[in-house]
């Protein structure tokens, strides 16, 4: 009898503590949502300015064409080619203000700052994201996960290969 | 741009009326943002709840235990873990600020009971620590929670990355730069002076080392002067010198803001000989924003402040001579002196409040993109919505 008791409690404890699991990976998967939908908004915003400065007069017609393909192919690739095409546009924009391109006017001063802020903020976006990602990857490489199959019909998040010192 | 006002809820892990870096660190931010138009509620243990500004709230009485090579007031317990929960559920806060969650006291405790968008800032820098190893996977499942994390320093991140292996963003502790920036030069502090700011009783600090430097300077510089500043017991130290050497001392006691800025201003060097225990150099950004030169030992956290010693001297941790070398050098050298101080202040201005608040403020908005609030988790949503089956089944 006695036995039974005991596990009948293990068995229920087991299952808190997959419930527990459950309810962890649920949350790691919100969080990466989260972080997307941050990283998502801040690289839309980015192509909108790459789009703005290629209409201005700090580009020129060469330039400005292959920022505005670059610009458009950023904003219309599928989520699994986001990271490639954002780096070519991190590319072509580096290659138009590696010059050392400056202003006078004020109107694309306040385009080419608003660039470097959002290029500040993208940064720590892609750093949240990234840690969410992996967070989430370790958790659901445990084996007990896999075995009761905890991350139920949740895709597998899709790491990106944002490679920062492009930005 | 994030226009409207956030109710933020700020967590701070040690007693709110005792002296310390993080406390200063969230009075200051609090502070800050309740200027710039938002509402914010700080929870933290409290002493005397007489004395407490509008915004805190108490959480309880903290307990003193020894942490990190210093006595930490840090409040946990059935009880505080229901007013934190309380706290939770009655703010109805928009995002939750949580200074060192990985330290057992209130934070972690919130940590634990809130769920959505959690921005935790981690001060402590630590060497390797087999304890933290061995609680690491307890801390995980709950570190885990936090949307984003903030080092206040390199080293702070470092002892992150290593302990729970997890990143974060570094963004500096902040001053007030501008109240040092115009300090008023003091007859009776210029000359051949060294100043030390700080709680001089405290091994760590590293006063001591000043004082066995004092020898060597004094023969190379027979004017040179001492001025310590800051709250303590004298006699000890006082004591602990030469006593040929004692009249070069002079022991200010605590120190206004201006008083503080017109010290640093006055000041032939700043001295910083702290051994340990340091993860920021709060002090530090403020002797070099008073337009001080500096010789600070090179422990991490000075390391990183001063880029390597760009902005001020270096000298080998704990070792008194080769701080009276550099000391020396220095006194000796009025052109590298002037221009390092003036080199450090400008590098100063990058720790001023507006600066780092706007930081501390863009990582607010990212983490609160989801459009969520800040509630009470449910830790086993799956396990009560089991339990909620079972009693259906029973009827």
């Amino acid at each position: 009898m006695k036995i039974f008791v005991a596990a009948g409690l293990l068995i229920l404890i087991f299952i808190w503590y997959l419930t527990f699991l459950a309810t962890r990976l649920d949350r790691l998967h919100h969080r990466v949502e989260t972080s997307w939908a941050n990283l998502d908004g801040l690289l839309q915003r980015r192509a909108a300015i790459a789009l703005e400065i290629a209409r201005s007069e700090i580009a020129d017609p060469a330039s400005a064409m292959l920022l505005t393909a670059a610009a458009y192919q950023a904003r219309e690739s599928r989520i699994e080619n986001r990271s490639a095409s954002e780096s070519g546009l991190s590319g072509a924009l580096g290659l138009l203000l590696a010059d050392g391109q400056s202003s006078e006017r004020p109107a694309e001063i306040v385009l080419l700052r608003e660039l470097s802020e959002l290029t500040d903020k993208i940064r720590i976006a892609i750093s949240l994201h990234v840690d969410a990602v992996t967070r989430t990857h370790l958790v659901r490489r445990k084996f007990i996960v896999r075995l009761f199959r905890l991350a139920g019909t949740a895709p597998l998040p899709i790491t990106y290969e944002f490679e920062t010192d492009v930005l | 741009m994030l226009t409207r006002s956030l109710k933020i809820g700020i967590v701070c892990p040690y007693g709110w009326d005792t002296p310390g870096g993080v406390q200063n660190h969230v009075r200051d931010l609090a502070e800050y943002l309740i200027e710039a138009g938002h509402d914010i509620s700080v929870l933290a243990p409290v002493i005397d709840e007489s004395k407490i500004p509008s915004y805190v709230t108490s959480a309880g009485k903290p307990i003193a235990i020894p942490y990190n090579g210093a006595v930490a007031r840090v409040l946990f317990g059935p009880i505080a873990f229901a007013r934190v929960r309380q706290w939770i559920a009655q703010g109805n806060f928009d995002l939750l600020h949580l200074h060192e969650p990985a330290i057992p006291s209130i934070s972690l405790l919130a940590c634990w009971a809130a769920e959505g968008p959690m921005v935790g800032t981690f001060h402590a820098a630590a060497k390797r620590q087999k304890a933290i190893f061995a609680i690491g996977p307890i801390l995980e499942p709950v570190i885990e929670k936090l949307s984003a994390r903030i080092a206040v320093s390199e080293a702070a991140r470092a002892t992150l990355t290593e302990h729970l292996e997890t990143d974060a963003v570094v963004i500096p502790n902040g001053i007030y730069a501008d109240r040092y920036r115009d300090g008023i030069p003091q007859a009776q502090w210029q000359g051949n002076t060294l100043g030390f700011i700080g709680r001089f009783e405290e091994p760590r600090k590293g006063l001591s080392i000043l004082v066995d430097a004092l020898p060597i300077i004094s023969r190379f510089a027979p004017d040179v002067r001492v001025f310590v500043a800051g709250p303590g017991e004298q006699k000890d130290v006082i004591e602990s010198i030469d006593p040929q050497l004692r009249s070069r001392f002079t022991f200010l006691g605590r120190i206004s803001e201006q008083e503080k800025a017109n010290f640093l201003a006055s000041i032939s060097i700043y001295v910083a000989p702290n051994t340990g225990g340091e993860s920021f150099g709060i002090i530090l950004a403020e002797a070099l924003a008073g337009g001080a030169t500096v010789v600070a030992s090179d422990i991490p956290a000075f390391d990183s402040l001063l880029n390597h010693g760009e902005f001020g001297e270096l000298f080998e941790s704990e070792s008194s001579t080769d701080l009276a070398k550099r000391v020396i050098d220095l006194l000796r050298d009025d052109d590298r002196r002037i221009s390092l101080g003036k080199a450090g202040k400008i590098h100063a201005q990058q720790f001023d409040w507006k600066v780092v608040a706007d930081q501390i403020f863009s990582i607010y908005e990212m983490s609160l993109v989801g459009g969520e609030k800040v509630r009470l988790a449910s830790d086993n949503r799956s396990w009560s919505r089991f339990i909620g089956r079972d009693h259906r089944g029973d009827e």
